[in-house]
């Protein structure tokens, strides 16, 4: 736990959480709920995220303010830990004890399991990109 | 009789349906990368562009049948103080009859099931921009043309509903016309200068399907002749996108990969 290297990414969103829209068939879109948590800050040992690696789910606290995930990597024990922000829709795919395959992007790195996004870790180009406001109710 | 309570059934059914939560799917591996990796090739060319605010549009759905490229608008706009983009645009909330206005990143933007990993961007007249700046940056302002409730096929010339390409396009025109404070004034002065909706060719059959299993498409703000003629007007990416660069308002569309 001594080696781990505090980040801090992405600590300009507010939501942290990303829409996906169902399928439509007309000219004007909808949206849908918000299904892919974003890592606000990542606490890890350097090169944890790494393409290929496989991590486990160690512990999942959720608390008003947002979600604090654990992951082990199986090969040496070393842990990551990730804060998410505000009401993490679709979090219950991050179940303790579920596998997740770590996917390196140009943005960051993609969370996920049989190939479904679980989780995004933004680098800094990604979190740059990304941020959520809900203007009117 | 039979033929009758099998109708009747159906009817029910398809009710049933209207206004059904969002699939909770989540989004595979692949189209997070093309969401996010599109996100940061549009940030580049709005970078380069030297804009401060750009309409921008994503292709969500195949369109192809009725002659349209783009699904979906909003604005993008510079962000001093976070140096970064952000769009203001209109979802429709999980297929329901309403939708709001969100603030969002351009990752949020592309990060949903595209058609096409695509984004068209037209930078708006100088005018035009600096009008709309310090209006997209304030809460209170944007939602000045807004109407919650929400139908995708929201007639252009009507306030009952309103839908996301149409809320982009009377903010434009209220923020460019200062008299037009009202969305009704606003349609007005794009009757004024000439914008021109796409007519869609819909039968009853197929009208009355999206009817009753959507509960975010009406017609009942269309006039009747037309309604019943299947000529179903509505605001568009592509229609909106011609106007611009037909009024001089806009230059030509950047297509961005």
């Amino acid at each position: 736990m001594n080696v781990l290297r505090k980040l801090t990414l992405c600590a300009a969103l507010t939501a942290g959480i990303v829409p996906a829209s169902q399928a439509q068939s007309s000219i004007s879109e909808a949206s849908a709920l918000s299904l892919l948590p974003v890592a606000v800050s990542v606490a890890a040992p350097v090169m944890i995220f790494s393409a290929g690696v496989t991590l486990s789910v160690v512990t999942v606290e959720a608390s008003a303010t947002g979600m604090v995930v654990v992951l082990e990597r199986a090969s040496d024990g070393a842990l990551a830990t990730l804060r998410f922000s505000g009401q993490v829709a679709g979090a219950a795919s991050l179940a303790v004890g579920s596998a997740v395959l770590v996917t390196a992007v140009s943005t960051g790195w993609v969370l996920s399991a049989a190939g479904q996004a679980l989780a995004f870790i933004p680098n800094q180009i990604g979190a740059a990109l990304l941020y959520n406001e809900r203007i009117t109710r | 009789m039979r033929r009758l309570l099998i109708g009747l059934l159906l009817l029910a059914t398809a009710a049933a349906h209207a206004g059904r939560p969002c699939e909770e799917r989540p989004l595979a591996v692949g189209d997070v990368e093309r969401g996010m990796h599109l996100a940061e090739a549009a940030r580049q060319r709005l970078d380069a562009s030297g804009a401060q605010v750009v309409m921008i549009g994503r292709v969500g759905q195949d369109l192809s049948q009725y002659g349209l490229h783009y699904s979906h608008l909003g604005f993008a706009y510079r962000d001093s103080e976070a140096s970064a983009w952000r769009v203001v645009h209109k979802l429709n909330d999980c297929g329901r009859a309403e939708a709001s206005l969100y603030r969002q990143g351009l990752g949020e933007f592309f990060l949903d099931r595209m058609q096409r990993y695509e984004a068209g961007i037209v930078v708006l007249a100088p005018d035009a921009q600096q009008k709309l700046l310090p209006l997209l940056r304030d809460n209170q302002r944007v939602t000045q043309w807004h109407t919650p409730a929400y139908s995708m096929l929201a007639y252009p010339w009507a306030t009952r509903y309103q839908q996301s390409n149409q809320w982009a396009l009377e903010t434009l025109a209220g923020a460019l016309e200062p008299a037009a404070g009202t969305r009704r004034q606003a349609q007005a002065w794009l009757q004024l200068h000439d914008y021109r909706p796409t007519t869609l060719r819909l039968g009853p059959l197929t009208r009355l399907g999206a009817r009753m299993t959507r509960a975010n498409i009406a017609f009942d703000d269309h006039p009747n002749d037309k309604r019943f003629s299947d000529r179903i007007e509505t605001v568009s990416v592509d229609s909106v996108f011609a106007w611009l660069q037909r009024s001089g308002l806009g230059a030509a569309t950047l297509a961005v990969y």
